[in-house]
């Protein structure tokens, strides 16, 4: 269904009702109640609202999805460089681990950013309640504050260990981003 | 800058996505992936009904748009830092001893310094701007230039401000050559000043940044500049705030980066009125949160004429900062200039110059992007030095009232850590909304200090001075105690004492008398002069200059070792908020006698190497 007769199917309910509304009821009708196709448009609206909440949390998880993925890719080549004393190749693939991290932590990058800054102009919080308890971040819909330090912190650090790479370290840093990261995934109770 | 904008609003921007090509190609797959999974949950009439309603929900968030979210206070939690701060340097002596006057009326900076309402309406009212130490006629003292903004009633545009420009005299005064050198702004709100030597003929240039267009004034080594913005390329329209020139490719011309603050017409300036709650007592301004940040512009230079390279060259303002102050300098040191830009409630952006003209932003991983709580803050003034003797710029960005103004230690390679506690500059910042900021050494006892410009953007909090304090306020000095910085300002004598909602702050050497002077801008008045009249040790100030003349290329490095120990400094070309320093670099040196070694180390590579040079004295080297 194209955008186009979603439209004219929605103008046509609501031009429906308002006949419905407007018609003189006869005298064993009540005047009063809300039409029942008013209703269920508002239901159907209901459901969009819900799903397109659903949505945004599946795509911000995709987004995270796919970082972790790069992050995961970068990971195996700094094993591999520092197994092999590569200190160039260990540090290009630490330095983007590092920013594949940081990037997790700050729930996607810049460009991400800047959506949710749009979303926060119109008023959109995926997580009102959860921000008021400081929960989320305003605008975080799967990150939450403590993870969002979590992996900030281990960003830094492997960030640091670009300068000088130790695989048990390496190791140790990204025990703590995947014991993040498996919190964020878990399925919400 | 804004209620709300400290320690509430911590996301965004982490540092870009690498293997952009395959990193794109993944996000397109996987977000159509995720767009129909978000549905697959629905069948039947429910997915109808969903896919029939998405045009109403679309037309209920456009509705919504208008629906701006109430920012809630600041946080008050203090920033933590993983290791404590060095000593480096030995404990000063605790007693008082700065003594600072305010002389500018006397010495002839008088001009009223514009911004917009008093009610302070819209965050332009309150923006102010920056404020620039040059020497613009290159006769060895140093000129004053001061950006001004415009003056509003309600709606009505009443006063647009002139800027100004002062010559300084062999007294130790100033005069008004504001029209004779034909630098008064051309009606321009300004915001800020950088001034350099942009097309390297030995006479430093002036760009005014502006709410409208920037105007680049060219000194044309008369006593007149000229308009050149249009013909070079960089009126970039919009609420251009702080802006820096640097040899960003290494081609041996400078290239400029102006940041960008938000997205609005003047009509939204002046329609502007107070909805945000503070504090559940008064109506502020709005924003920054709710408002759209603008996009920072890089321009290369190519002969003479700056071409928009931002995108190409990895500066791409992705996450639309609100963009506040900028600094190039060598923070990794590997010998070319990389950017610090301090966004308001934002994360701030660490571009590492890559050494080809490409740059890539490190902020987040490298510990500068957030504060140590992981916070993004309201930052909008910067201060670099190499606080802690090691040989690197360690960062200062100052911030929004109730949270730490941020001390960031060089860690080395461009790392970074929080250490804003343990070095007391968080605390004592707490209170203030900083603007402005300089290291300096203040008194030459061989460890620099920081001079803070503070005022806050609402002058509604009058009404409640017992919460956070007024609108304005006194600026602030911290005395560097062995690592430790002390609140100095009570007794930092009169010009300390000055109660004024400030913004801009520059350092510099006014009367050549070998201290380091303080020029600040205030909000409806005229600016600030503090003479420092603190007794001295050892000082030396090194004057480099260009091949032709004029100021030094943004980036030059001098080391000075004295005493058994370096001291280092670096020229720049826009600093703390919207201004420029003095360009010659003050070294205060304690009870040196000699500086074994002056090392001059130019943005090509090149060294100067001086030995045994005499102490109490203003050193030039030229390239």
């Amino acid at each position: 269904m194209t955008l186009r007769t979603t439209a004219q199917w929605i103008f046509a309910v609501g031009f429906a009702a308002g006949l419905a509304l407007g018609a003189p009821a006869r005298a064993d009708e009540s005047p009063s109640g809300t039409p029942p196709e008013m209703v269920t448009t508002y239901n159907a609206l209901a459901d969009a609202i819900l799903a397109v909440k659903n949505t945004e949390d599946a795509l911000v998880r995709t987004i995270l999805g796919a970082t972790y993925a790069h992050a995961g890719v970068d990971l195996g080549r700094a094993r591999a460089a520092i197994k092999a004393n590569d200190a160039k190749g260990s540090q290009a693939a630490l330095e983007n681990l590092a920013s594949e991290v940081a990037t997790i932590a700050s729930e996607g990058d810049a460009a991400v950013g800047a959506v949710r800054k749009r979303l926060l102009e119109g008023g959109h919080h995926h997580h009102a309640d959860g921000e008021a308890k400081g929960i989320y971040d305003p605008g975080f819909v799967v990150v939450t504050r403590a993870a969002h330090q979590q992996l900030l912190d281990a960003s830094r650090a492997i960030g640091q260990l670009a300068r000088a790479p130790k695989a048990d370290a390496l190791e140790a840093e990204w025990g703590k981003v995947q014991s993040a990261w498996n919190g964020l995934m878990r399925p919400a109770k | 800058m804004g209620e709300g904008a400290v320690g509430l609003e911590r996301p965004h921007e982490a540092g870009e996505v690498t293997g952009s090509a395959g990193a794109d190609r993944a996000f397109a797959v996987s977000a159509a992936h995720a767009g129909s999974a978000g549905l697959t949950g629905l069948t039947g009439a429910a997915s109808r009904r969903a896919r029939v309603s998405c045009l109403a929900l679309v037309s209920c968030l456009a509705l919504a748009a208008c629906v701006h979210r109430a920012a809630a206070p600041p946080s008050t939690t203090p920033a933590t830092a993983s290791t404590a701060a060095s000593t480096t340097t030995p404990a000063a002596p605790a007693a008082p001893r700065f003594q600072f006057v305010d002389v500018a009326a006397p010495a002839g900076l008088s001009r009223m310094l514009l911004a917009g309402r008093p009610g302070k309406d819209h965050l332009l009212d309150s923006a102010g701007s920056g404020v620039a130490f040059l020497d613009y006629d290159r006769d060895g003292r140093l000129d004053v230039y001061l950006p001004n903004a415009w003056r509003l009633e309600g709606e009505r545009v009443v006063e647009r401000g002139r800027a100004a420009l002062y010559r300084g005299l062999p007294d130790g005064t100033f005069r008004d050559v504001t029209d004779e050198a034909g630098v008064g702004g051309e009606g321009a709100w300004g915001t800020g000043v950088v001034a350099a030597d942009y097309d390297g003929d030995g006479w430093t240039d002036i760009l005014l940044t502006a709410f409208g267009r920037n105007v680049l004034y060219r000194n044309r080594g008369d006593g007149r500049f000229e308009n050149v913005a249009a013909r070079a390329g960089v009126e970039a329209p919009g609420w251009n705030t702080a802006a820096a020139f640097f040899d960003a490719d290494g081609d041996g011309d400078l290239d400029l980066y102006i940041a960008a603050y938000i997205d609005c017409t003047l009509d939204d300036v002046l329609k502007a009125r107070p909805t945000l709650d503070w504090k559940g007592l008064e109506k502020v301004a709005f924003g920054p949160f709710g408002l759209t940040g603008a996009r920072d512009h890089f321009f290369r230079q190519e002969n003479g004429r700056f071409v928009d390279a931002t995108d190409e060259a990895g500066l791409a303002d992705r996450g639309l900062g609100f963009g506040f102050a900028v600094r190039a300098a060598d923070f990794d040191d590997d010998g070319d200039l990389d950017l610090f830009v301090a966004n308001d409630s934002d994360p701030s952006y660490l571009y590492r110059n890559e050494g080809n003209g490409r740059f890539r932003e490190v902020g987040a991983w490298a510990g500068c992007a957030f504060d140590g709580n992981g916070a993004a803050q309201a930052s909008m003034g910067i201060a670099a030095g190499d606080v802690f003797g090691s040989g690197r710029l360690d960062l200062f960005v100052t911030t929004f009232t109730e949270d730490f103004s941020t001390l960031f230690r060089n860690l080395g390679d461009g790392l970074f850590e929080d250490v804003s506690e343990p070095t007391g500059v968080g605390p004592a910042t707490w209170k203030s909304l900083s603007w402005g900021a300089a290291f300096g050494d203040f008194d030459s006892d061989g460890d620099l200090d920081l001079v803070i410009a503070d005022g806050h953007i609402y002058p509604q909090i009058d009404r409640h001075p017992e919460i956070i304090g007024t609108f304005k306020e006194r600026n602030l000095l911290l005395e560097n105690r062995g690592g430790r910085f002390v609140d100095v300002t009570g007794d930092a004598g009169p010009g300390f004492q000055v109660v004024e909602s400030s913004r801009g702050l520059a350092i510099g050497d006014y009367d050549n008398d070998g201290d380091l002077d303080v020029l600040i801008s205030n909000l409806d008045a005229p600016p600030t002069l503090l003479r420092n009249d603190t007794p001295q040790g050892a000082w030396l100030v090194v004057d480099c200059e260009g091949p032709r003349g004029g100021p030094a290329p943004p980036g030059t490095r001098v080391t000075v070792q004295a005493g058994g120990r370096a001291f280092r400094r670096d020229v720049s070309a826009g600093d703390s908020y919207a201004g420029s320093h003095d360009p010659r670099l003050h070294f205060g040196l304690g009870g040196a006698t000699v500086a074994d070694v002056v090392d001059v180390r130019w943005p090509d590579g090149g060294h100067t190497i001086l030995r045994d040079v005499t102490l109490r004295r203003f050193l030039k080297v030229r390239r």
